[in-house]
């Protein structure tokens, strides 16, 4: 018995580190420099990460540190909270929440993107158009009502056309992009709409199947500094940093549309 | 005369009564008393409350049904192996429950090691189903009933049961009609504190199971989900499980918390 308490004792305590050891990922973690905070889209994930890096690269007096999650979410966090420097967010009306209180500066649109439909790799309902989708059966997997990529979803549906259909096809409401991509790479979802960085990211884990320019939601992703921020100077540096040549080109390796559309 | 507690222990248990109490407290303040009815049906609670109160029954329900018979081996068989077993079976106790999502999805999802042929097979799929987040909250709760029977158990003045054996009881029916009745009070006990977990259950069934209301969506996901959207809705939603919670608490009083 006491050999289980010790086993489960150095169970726990494994558990433990690695949890705090994937719960952050900051860029690097030299003492002196300074805590950037960016709070930033899910679907931003793996092009913010990298230009996280190039700005420590860039600057190495400044680290990087990103809270990753639905806009709709970090923008009640830093209302809330008020933790966040920067806020990368996929949509503007989670932008605008922040505009009275804390209140932003700098607010700029850095890319676009656009949805795309995302299914298993051997595409198990054969879903080859967004009408497909309207088809009773096919597993469907959009995240919830009130996250940017889920309204989007919403309206490209309707756009189409087969919002009703669609919808009464849905199995999952997820709480960010990165959960409905997972349902799909996992391969029980047999199909999900997602942005086409999505796409770029995920890359052979997932087949994509377009939806056309004519019903197609091009989200425009605004970025600010926060007010409140404690190191307003770097947060504009950052800022400056994603909207300048070397952000952007990383943004486009990852899918991402310029800002004008 | 009552002895005087150190001023210190005094302090630090105050912060700590506090510590517990004050979300609790902070929840009942900032709740939208003033629109309770339109936030209770905005977020669906009666559709949340209902599947939550269906799947942690079942989750219980097959807890007891396969856990009790663990404890029995744990307790009383004698074999190799059977101190890994104890840990392997306590094991979700420790794991995070999202751990234990991810475990269950390359399991039993429908590309999963034994969920694939569940599939191709039966034409069964887990995931997104009622079943699946029944499955999901089984693998976090069934640990605390095996280990309350197993004390249970090991507790046991045994020849009670020899004495039954002894005048011809089946084993059978000596563990029915014997050593089940003299375990009860542990096995009620681990079962509650199972339903309790069970009802809590959110990271292994948001992974495993899904988001969708009225097949998946349990309590704890509607308070995730209505952040986004409602976030007075899901203090709303939030004051349902802590009443739940203190009424289970005060139904049970002693028994519950006197345990061990």
């Amino acid at each position: 018995m006491l050999a289980v308490r010790r086993a489960a004792v150095l169970f726990a305590v494994a558990v433990v580190s690695v949890g705090c050891s994937s719960s952050s990922t900051s860029t690097s973690s030299a003492a002196a420099t300074t805590p950037l905070t960016v709070f930033a889209a899910s679907s931003l994930t793996k092009a913010f990460t990298q230009i996280g890096q190039d700005f420590h690269t860039a600057d190495p007096d400044v680290t990087v540190t990103f809270d990753f999650g639905s806009s709709t979410d970090l923008a009640s966090q830093i209302l809330s909270e008020g933790t966040a420097d920067v806020f990368g967010s996929a949509s503007g009306t989670a932008m605008d929440t922040l505009q009275s209180a804390p209140g932003v500066t700098d607010r700029t649109n850095f890319a676009t993107n656009r949805l795309v439909i995302i299914t298993p790799p051997d595409n198990p309902a054969g879903v080859t158009s967004v009408n497909d989708l309207a088809r009773s059966g096919v597993k469907l997997v959009l995240a919830a009502e009130g996250v940017p990529v889920g309204d989007y979803a919403r309206q490209a549906l309707k756009n189409a056309g087969i919002l009703a259909q669609a919808t009464a096809n849905v199995v999952s409401n997820e709480d960010d992009d990165a959960s409905v991509v997972a349902k799909v790479t996992s391969g029980d979802a047999d199909a999900a709409i997602v942005y086409t960085s999505d796409v770029a990211s995920a890359g052979n884990t997932v087949r994509s199947v377009p939806i056309p320019s004519a019903v197609n939601v091009i989200a425009t992703y605004p970025i600010a500094v926060v007010g409140g921020s404690a190191y307003p100077d770097q947060a504009k540096a950052f800022l400056d940093y994603v909207v300048g040549p070397t952000g952007q080109a990383t943004l486009a390796t990852f899918g991402f549309g310029p800002p004008s559309g | 005369m009552r002895a005087r507690l150190p001023v210190a222990i005094v302090a630090l248990a105050s912060i700590g009564a506090a510590f517990v109490l004050l979300p609790v407290v902070a929840l009942f303040v900032r709740a939208p008393w003033s629109r309770l009815g339109e936030a209770l049906s905005g977020v669906g609670a009666s559709t949340a409350l209902r599947l939550s109160i269906e799947v942690s029954l079942a989750a219980t329900a097959i807890s007891v049904l396969v856990g009790v018979p663990l404890a029995w081996v744990l307790a009383r068989g004698e074999f190799p192996g059977r101190n890994l077993l104890r840990a392997v079976v306590v094991l979700p106790i420790l794991l995070p429950p999202v751990v234990g999502g991810v475990g269950l999805l390359v399991a039993l999802g429908r590309s999963g090691l034994v969920g694939r042929w569940l599939h191709d097979v039966f034409g069964i799929q887990l995931t997104f189903t009622t079943a699946g987040a029944v499955l999901a909250t089984t693998f976090v709760s069934m640990p605390l009933v095996v280990l309350a029977t197993e004390a249970g158990l090991r507790g046991l003045d045994r020849r009670y049961e020899r004495a039954a054996a002894a005048m011809g009881g089946s084993p059978w029916y000596v563990f029915r009609r014997v050593t089940l009745p003299m375990v009860a009070p542990q096995l009620a006990a681990g079962a509650v504190l199972t339903w309790a977990r069970a009802l809590g259950e959110f990271g292994a069934t948001i992974t495993f199971a899904g988001n969708l209301a009225g097949r998946t969506q349990t309590m704890p996901l509607a308070v995730y989900e209505a952040r986004q959207v409602d976030p007075g809705g899901a203090i709303v939603l939030s004051l349902i499980l802590v009443v739940i919670s203190v009424a289970v608490l005060v139904t049970l009083g002693g028994r519950l918390t006197g345990l061990r």
